[in-house]
């Protein structure tokens, strides 16, 4: 497989053309079609999966915008955006009369919005293809923007903002707080779906502002798959043609920093656990060289919840102190609502990322000391990685594993849609990334991954989160830089012991400066 | 629209006429597969179907043991820890990890009152290896008291991943109102207490193995391309050896609720108020019309479709979210009305609002093509869940759990089929009755 070129270069170039000073004379009424800045970079405008025989259709409309394209100050626009196209009227029908005509077809279509990609899905029967269609093709075409739906739809984000968010799932917090440190000043810097303030203050004129803005018809990219008829997919791109003319503004793609050194966000919380994530920015993309590569020694290392994991044995599986532990190297957003990788976040910049479920209190006063430890695991084991690679065997090992694991990534017409999608973006030419894996995996060697883990993994720059009690405690334990042993239920053999004072005192290096003390109310805040 | 909802896959249902062991053919059966069944003489039960990609299985054991077998004081939570436990390994397997590494399965299991659920799905080339390997730890799980303490915190670590989750905080307090007697009466994943006091189970779990896990209460589904001969064959000589035993726990009925319940529950972190109104409910059933009829109320009458959610949630966004609950279980539960109310001060005005709507519909039938289309709703959402190997078995998992086997979905579907307005009027003054309710609301606790 093959990537294009980094966008980098051509972005920057063409964002700074488009930044002369004074004023712009006005835009000719229907101006021609200008090519989006991406078309140069030879994105597909119809991606087609057909699967002859099937009954089930997939839709998948890629708007080539995400939450990097927010307006300053509005952030959650682009997702805001999103949900009222998906979840509003439209011209022809009220929301309830759309919910009425999909009721009985069991079927709906929903949207995501990621830092670079919206996209909106759905898949239906062949029985009730047109009809389904009708509505599809009208909430993206003719949204209405009826202010009552605008009104409800907000105000769902906020209370998930103000309440969920914080409250109800820390590890989740972690994983999102990990990568807005990770990407401060750059454009993927607050969460797709904004900030409090910043999505209190949207209205709908920004809504109408934006999608009048980025919902244009150079700018979407179209995905059939399934048993459609001949010639649907042809008419449902010229369908959404009707969509205007005109340009995205070209977003540079980020450089985020890597720290010089280990920097520390701990969220102050009334809880029993420790939710805990921590990484740092790599350069490396699906399609480049080293991914294959790189994805083995990730699966090995921390494969999502599966057991295969190094991590998940390490903490999990021989000293059980948590649900489990794994390592990404792209984007794996709301990882405990799945096992299966993320489809349509593909993104110009990704971290590794090691992600360590809850760690629980087993008795009064120990959060800490087994937060910290189950901590020190893992930048130990990163350490380790990083020094030894992975040898013959546990690439042969690997390699089995995901040569036939990786086939069940593609087990639903909407998820195999999807991945065509993530093709296009990567400039992946076909069979695609799904049918390239398992040559790709039999090329490898323990050379080649051990070379690439020593290119792009390191354990002594990173950002680490913990959502925690007494943060002020976690602080003053980790300056102290006093080894944090666990105790047990029962009896360990000895190697573990062995092993468990080598991890209690393995350094976290970290000075005052480096920690920053945030309460849970302010998290996502503003800006 | 409904001219577009074509014949054979939903057309009248013809019922199963079979014997065991032969294979099944249908006229416009609603479960479109072709499928094989195997009853061992322990009385191990295996369906075998033709269905998904090429080249993949899915291969599902659904024991039919759940939080609701967990009958002694101190042990809720057990069929759950037992899942966990079921994957440390066999004598023969001694890592079974790595076992199902190897082979690239995708494979996890999960608990819930009635049941406890095992699945892989892999390639179809592995299929006597899997067979091998899953009955070995159905039959011969084989762990230390040292894993079992180990694991032990997982347990305590899944708990505390959820502990924060409204939902759970709301679920165990309905639960811990409706019930008095029958062991509904607490969440899948136990009381906290009993977590941490699971290390000290050990001997416990050994003779929950015992109890539980037998050939006469499993139930095999594997699903996906392969030779059914071939699969008939295997089961045979993987499960056949099994011994029988399985002993039932004595689980104490709930008596009948004679006045209605209320109960408040501060949630210690920030959320909206959310309203919780159940009903006594009768067991699932695949025959009987008014518990079919139940659960077609509950969509027809309170579901997206429905003018109470309109009302509700669109027009005077009154509520963030509005969700009926009419799935039944396979002992008497409850079926809900759950809705988070936008503004604190209107949660009596909500819950007056609801009520009004449940009252309704005990006089004034539902219009029928409100009971059409959410007929149409319910045979799409089942064939829309048949797309591959995994989904085929796990759309038969009520079937199996609650009846023994896959053959009451033709029923279900038959039933579903003659299922009235009338009938739906009757469901609502049988079970949506004022002394049989149960009422919970949860509220953020004062700072």
């Amino acid at each position: 497989m093959r990537r294009r070129p980094a966008l980098t270069a051509l972005a920057l170039a063409l964002a700074f053309a488009g930044c002369a000073g004074g004023a712009q004379p006005p835009e000719p009424a229907n101006p021609p079609p200008t090519p989006a800045p991406e078309e140069a970079m030879d994105v597909p405008r119809l991606v087609t999966l057909p699967e002859p025989g099937s009954p089930f259709i997939a839709f998948n409309v890629w708007v080539r915008a995400g939450s990097q394209n927010d307006p300053e100050g509005k952030e959650g626009l682009a997702a805001l955006t999103a949900r009222v196209v998906a979840d509003g009227s439209t011209r022809d029908r009220s929301y309830q009369e759309i919910l009425e005509a999909l009721y009985p077809m069991a079927a709906g279509y929903g949207y995501a919005v990621d830092k670079e990609m919206t996209t909106f899905t759905g898949r239906i029967h062949e029985d009730n293809l047109e009809a389904y269609y009708e509505l599809f093709r009208a909430a993206l075409l003719e949204p209405a923007f009826d202010p009552e739906d605008f009104e409800r739809i907000k105000a769902q984000t906020l209370n998930q903002l103000e309440r969920s968010r914080r409250y109800s799932r820390d590890e989740e917090l972690s994983k999102e707080l990990l990568f807005w440190m990770a990407y401060r000043g750059t454009p993927y810097e607050h969460p797709e779906e904004g900030y409090v303030q910043s999505v209190k203050s949207i209205t709908l004129e920004d809504v109408e502002a934006f999608y009048r803005d980025h919902y244009l018809r150079d700018a979407v990219v179209v995905g059939v798959g399934g048993g459609y008829p001949d010639g649907f997919a042809e008419r449902v791109r010229t369908d959404l043609d009707a969509l205007p003319a005109g340009t995205v503004r070209a977003v540079p793609a980020p450089e985020p920093e890597r720290p010089d050194g280990i920097e520390v966000l701990l969220v102050e919380k009334q809880t029993d656990a420790t939710a805990i994530s921590m990484g740092f920015p790599i350069d490396l993309l699906r399609g480049d060289d080293d991914f294959i590569a790189m994805l083995a020694a990730n699966s090995w290392f921390g494969e999502h919840r599966n057991s295969f994991s190094h991590l998940y044995q390490v903490i999990r599986e021989t000293r059980g102190m948590n649900y489990g532990d794994y390592s990404y190297i792209e984007a794996f957003p709301a990882g405990f609502a799945t096992q299966q990788p993320r489809t349509n976040v593909a993104r110009r910049s990704q971290l590794f990322e090691i992600w360590i479920r809850p760690i629980a209190l087993t008795e009064p006063g120990n959060l800490h000391d087994r937060s910290l430890f189950a901590t020190r695991a893992a930048l130990r084991e990163l350490d380790l990685l990083v020094e030894q690679g992975l040898d013959a065997a546990r690439v042969e090992e690997t390699v089995g594993f995901l040569r036939n694991y990786t086939v069940n990534w593609g087990n639903t017409i909407s998820r195999r849609l999807a991945y065509r999608m993530d093709d296009a973006f990567y400039g992946i030419d076909q069979p695609g990334y799904l049918a390239s894996l398992r040559p790709a995996l039999d090329g490898l060697d323990a050379g080649t991954v051990s070379a690439a883990v020593r290119r792009h993994l390191q354990a002594d720059g990173l950002y680490l989160v913990m959502v925690t009690q007494d943060a002020e405690g976690m602080k003053r334990k980790l300056l102290s830089g006093e080894p944090t042993a666990i105790t047990y239920a029962g009896p360990q053999p000895d190697e573990v012991l062995a092993e468990d004072r080598q991890i209690a005192s393995y350094p976290i290096p970290v000075t005052e400066e480096d920690i920053t003390i945030i309460g849970i109310e302010e998290v996502f805040e503003n800006r | 629209m409904r001219a577009l909802i074509t014949t054979g896959l939903i057309a009248g249902l013809v019922a199963v006429a079979a014997g065991w062991g032969a294979p099944f053919e249908e006229e416009d059966p609603i479960f479109p597969f072709d499928y094989e069944k195997v009853v061992l003489e322990n009385g191990f039960t295996a369906y075998l179907i033709d269905g998904g990609a090429p080249g993949q299985i899915a291969y599902v054991s659904m024991v039919r043991t759940g939080s609701r077998d967990e009958v002694e004081a101190g042990r809720s939570g057990f069929a759950h820890f037992f899942e966990h436990m079921m994957f440390r390994g066999t004598e023969k397997y001694p890592n079974y990890d790595d076992v199902t590494a190897s082979m690239g399965a995708a494979r996890n299991a999960f608990t819930s009152n009635d049941m406890t659920v095992y699945y892989l799905v892999l390639s179809n080339e592995y299929l006597e290896k899997v067979m091998d390997l899953e009955s070995d730890r159905f039959r011969n799980l084989a762990y230390d008291e040292a894993e079992f303490r180990t694991e032990a915190g997982a347990i305590l670590g899944e708990y505390q991943q959820g502990k924060l989750s409204p939902f759970r905080y709301l679920d165990e307090a309905v639960r811990a109102t409706a019930f008095d007697r029958h062991t509904y009466r607490h969440t899948t994943i136990g009381f906290e207490e009993d977590i941490r006091a699971m290390p000290e189970g050990y001997e416990y779990s050994l003779s929950f193995y015992d109890r539980f896990y037998r050939p006469e209460n499993v139930v095999l589904v594997l699903a996906g391309d392969f030779d059914t001969e071939r699969a008939k064959a295997l089961v045979e000589e993987y499960y056949g050896g099994w011994e029988p035993g399985y002993s039932p726990p004595e689980i104490e009925p709930e008596p009948a609720q004679t006045a209605a319940r209320d109960s408040v529950v501060e949630y210690p972190a920030r959320t909206l108020p959310i309203l919780s109104i159940n009903y006594r409910a009768p067991a699932w059933s695949a025959t009987d019309t008014m518990a079919v009829a139940l659960e077609v109320l509950g969509r027809a009458a309170f579901g997206s479709n429905s003018d109470l959610y309109r009302e509700l949630v669109i027009e005077e966004r009154a509520v963030q979210f509005l969700s009926a609950g009419f799935g039944l279980a396979r002992d008497p539960a409850l079926v809900d009305l759950t809705t988070m109310v936008s503004d604190p001060a209107n949660v009596e005005a909500v819950e007056a609002r609801i009520l009004e709507e449940v009252e309704r519909f005990r006089t004034e039938s539902v219009d029928p093509a409100t009971l059409e289309a959410t007929k149409s709703n319910m045979k799409y959402g089942f064939l829309m869940s048949l797309e591959n190997a995994q989904g085929i078995a796990f759309s038969l998992i009520p079937f199996v759990i609650n009846t023994g086997g896959l053959e009451a979905v033709e029923a279900y579907y038959q039933t579903l089929d003659g299922v009235t307005a009338e009938h739906l009027g009757e469901a609502a003054r049988r079970y949506l009755v004022p002394d049989h309710r149960t009422t919970v609301t949860m509220i953020q606790a004062e700072d």
